[in-house]
């Protein structure tokens, strides 16, 4: 029996060997001659230690896993995120050496504050990695415990200003409260904090009513019973928040989508047969099941229906369109 | 689970080889790169980061956390011996333990520094563990405008450690304040005073600023006397501080353990702060103030225990709400998540083993610190026999690197050129560089507490008298500036008189 159990083991794992085996042969087949001869470096284009290094980190180690060369992480940081854009438009060879780790950050940045030096249109998408939608959140202890989305915001709309939410001055999360207010004509005082936990324990502390934030911001007060998530700025609720409605769902609205959505982007105009392998080499990686739930266990969501450039541009092209739309009916993009 | 059992399986945790290891392999380089100028915690902490991914959490966090107060240990260092602090957190104590080290007394300011920050680091531990839940509901009741009042105070009191004319160093204040100005705003985003630089949208970077004002102008300072023939000597007599130093220095150290411990657990604190806090205490408390800036050795005393007291301070928010309140503790926060850890209330009942295990190896991590730094204060010393046609060509090799090494940017290194030559000159005219850096540090923090307080307030400024603690923070304020005034006044008349 035992050594039935010993031959049946043997095979699972000889099994799982020879299918990373046959990964590594498909890959091989996709290779391109002459490439890669040298490290291939992915761009991040913030800090060591945040949310954008550690998916980078992790997907270098994961296309480390699945094909024998080097991958190394460069963070070119500062001027919030657009040093790196910068470098990543108009400096980094499109010779598939370069890649950069961004996100939707990478949008506002080039409708906002590239004055034209470059645009989203100079990269290329080539792989999805994970979303983060961001939520709203209230003490449960505060006054706002007991309300659901759609009351905060018809009370807002009641007495304008008297509903303080702790938000990230220009960033994502300022853009989600404005884009409530456009839709609903509710009225916010938006109280600028330099970060997402930083707004939540203002909120812990009675100093607002709204912190906004990523649930890994503030998992361990939604764990301790402290804080409670009651709206997600995405497409669907999120599985460890499961009493938490969507903006849209409460609201009935449809265009209410802020999220960190992270992608691998590359300068355009690489070589054909190099782009198609980089995107095999990381998809083999995001397919993997251990990086799947590396990047659950830091609160991100995987979505593996998006692979391939026709399923990516879309979507991409969608959300810069809604982005585009309320910068436009915000006075910020004229 | 009480404190002593929690204590206890911490320790039962720490006290294996491997844990051990990692403790000891944290505190040297927490300590090489305290020596090293320019290289501070941040940089050390971001290059480490990514090895720790593989690393049991304990292991991992301990090891980074001792980084960062090793740093503590091994800053003071190079402030007392070539005046060039290693980190910010020392700069002050270059202000006294260089004159120490002139005076033929860097091992008594080495060793009380070590010792002090030993005693610091110790009794803030105890506090931490046994205060940890209690300082919580303390914290979370600083909001925009008790910070606002906190940070008021502490940009006011630096004027008292000013040396000579009080009117320069609120020119170097009002200076600093406007250099944090650059870049882009913290409420609404806006660029300003980057003139369409991109290097320019997140300001100077503070790193390249201090090594340029400390680091850089130092060596051209030196440069000039020893192209002069003047050459400071240092020799070390004993390590050990005399009776008289400790009659001087243990209610220093006392003090700045108070200081730190509660600059620490306040958000936008941090070692930094807690160390200018601790040096203007002392200054203004002592019965001599003449002494300050010629070598008192209360000046190194009290500054050493606060920064390293603000580090187990500001260990708290971290752990007991996930909130980082600088730089390094913010990365340290990263770290965590990486180990699939959120920092915050449940911490302490989720993960027992890490929260009073990393604690447990402060304990330990600050003992082996000890041990390590007093034998090699010796060897630090050696540093000076180097002669300067190599050492400072090697420090200005190492700031470049400093410099460079936080954000990869080569823009920074021309920063630090340009303050290294700011700090000369500001020098060479008895300016005082750390009320800047106090203002660099400061400036952000205070027009953020100031404008985020306005908006959310319903009726403007009276948010301040409201909460008991911006009203007592800013009524001290007052009444320390209503003293300058006073003291001004009188010294002009009596120049006038004589």
């Amino acid at each position: 029996m035992k050594r039935h159990l010993l031959a049946a083991c043997a095979a699972l794992v000889w099994t799982g060997a020879a299918l990373a085996q046959d990964g590594k042969a498909k890959l091989a087949a996709l290779k391109p001659a002459d490439f890669p001869t040298q490290p291939i470096e992915l761009t991040v284009v913030y800090p060591a230690g945040g949310g954008m290094d550690y998916t980078g980190r992790l997907l270098a180690k994961f296309m480390e896993k699945h094909f024998d060369a080097k991958v190394i992480v460069n963070n070119r940081t500062g001027g919030a995120g657009m040093i790196g854009h910068n470098y990543l438009a108009t400096q980094a060879k499109p010779d598939g050496y370069t890649l950069g780790v961004v996100a939707n950050t990478l949008w506002a940045d080039s409708l906002l504050r590239a004055n034209g030096r470059w645009t989203y249109k100079d990269f290329e998408p080539i792989a999805f990695l994970n979303y983060d939608p961001l939520t709203w959140a209230v003490a449960t202890d505060g006054p706002l415990k007991d309300k659901p989305l759609k009351q905060i915001v018809e009370d807002a709309k009641a007495k304008p200003g008297a509903t303080r939410v702790a938000v990230l001055a220009g960033n994502t999360s300022e853009m989600l409260v404005e884009n409530v207010e456009l839709l609903t004509g509710a009225k916010f005082t938006k109280v600028p904090f330099q970060g997402g936990a930083p707004g939540i324990t203002a909120a812990l502390g009675g100093h607002v009513e709204i912190g906004v934030a990523f649930t890994t911001e503030y998992r361990g007060h939604i764990e301790a019973g402290k804080m409670k998530a009651i709206g997600v700025a995405g497409d669907k609720r999120l599985p460890i928040l499961p009493d938490a409605p969507t903006f849209n769902e409460a609201l009935g609205t449809k265009e209410i989508l802020w999220q960190a959505w992270r992608y691998v982007s590359v300068p355009k105009g690489i070589p054909a047969d190099r782009r198609k392998f980089l995107e095999a080499w990381i998809n083999a990686a995001l397919d993997d099941p251990e990086l799947q739930e590396e990047f659950r266990k830091t609160g991100a969501l995987v979505d593996r229906s998006l692979v391939g450039e026709n399923k990516i541009m879309p979507e991409v092209d969608r959300l810069i369109g809604l982005e585009k739309a309320f910068y436009e009916k915000t006075g910020r993009l004229k | 689970m009480g404190t002593i059992d929690g204590l206890a399986q911490g320790f039962s945790i720490i006290l294996t080889w491997q844990n051990l290891y990692f403790c000891l392999i944290g505190s040297l380089v927490g300590t090489l790169i305290g020596v090293l100028p320019g290289i501070g915690p941040l940089a050390a902490l971001s290059l480490l980061l990514p090895i720790t991914f593989q690393m049991p959490a304990v292991a991992g966090i301990a090891m980074l956390a001792a980084i960062f107060y090793g740093a503590m240990y091994g800053g003071s260092t190079t402030a007392v011996l070539i005046n060039i602090p290693g980190e910010a957190a020392s700069v002050v104590t270059s202000l006294d333990g260089y004159r120490m080290a002139q005076n033929g007394r860097a091992g008594a300011a080495l060793g009380m520094a070590a010792l002090g920050s030993f005693i610091a680091g110790t009794i803030s531990l105890v506090a931490l563990s046994f205060f940890s839940p209690l300082l919580t509901s303390v914290a979370l009741r600083f909001g925009p405008a008790e910070n606002f009042g906190i940070m008021m105070l502490g940009l006011v009191s630096t004027i008292f450690m000013v040396q000579g004319s009080t009117v320069k160093g609120v020119q170097m204040i009002a200076l600093g304040l406007l250099v944090s100005c650059i870049g882009m705003d913290v409420v609404d985003g806006q660029e300003r005073f980057t003139f369409g630089s991109v290097d320019l949208t997140n300001g100077f970077d503070l790193t390249a600023i201090v090594i340029g004002l400390f680091g850089v102008s130092e060596i051209l300072l030196n440069m000039e006397q020893v192209a002069t023939g003047e050459r400071v000597k240092t020799s070390i007599r004993g390590l050990w501080p005399t009776v008289q130093d400790w009659r001087d220095s243990w209610l220093p150290i006392l003090r700045g353990t108070g200081i730190g411990f509660v600059f620490g657990v306040l958000p936008g604190g941090g070692p930094v702060t807690a160390s200018f806090v601790s040096y203007a205490a002392e200054k203004r408390i002592a019965r001599q103030p003449e002494r300050f800036g010629k070598g008192a050795i209360e000046g190194v005393a009290g500054p050493e225990s606060a920064n390293n007291a603000a580090v187990a301070g500001s260990m708290i928010p971290l752990l007991s709400l996930g909130l980082p309140s600088n730089a390094v503790t913010a990365l340290l926060l990263g770290a965590f998540i990486i180990q699939g850890v959120q920092p915050g209330p449940m911490m302490m009942v989720q993960r027992p083993d890490l929260f009073w295990g990393v604690i447990a190896s402060m304990y330990v991590g600050n003992v082996i610190l000890l041990v390590l730094n007093l034998p090699l204060v010796g060897l630090w010393v050696q540093l000076l026999r180097v002669p300067y046609t190599i050492l400072f060509p090697l420090v200005l090799l190492l700031s470049v690197v400093g410099a460079y090494s936080v954000n990869g940017n080569s823009f920074d290194i021309w920063v630090m050129i340009g303050f290294g030559v700011v700090g000369y000159i500001l020098k060479k005219n008895d300016y005082e560089l750390s009320p800047f850096v106090l203002a660099v540090v400061l400036g952000p923090l205070l027009e953020q507490s100031l404008r985020q307080s306005l908006i959310m307030s319903p009726d403007g400024a009276m948010i301040f008298a409201r909460s008991p603690i911006a009203a007592t923070a800013l009524g001290v304020t007052a009444a320390l500036v209503g003293m300058l005034l006073v003291k001004e006044h009188n010294s002009r008349r009596g120049e006038t008189l004589t």
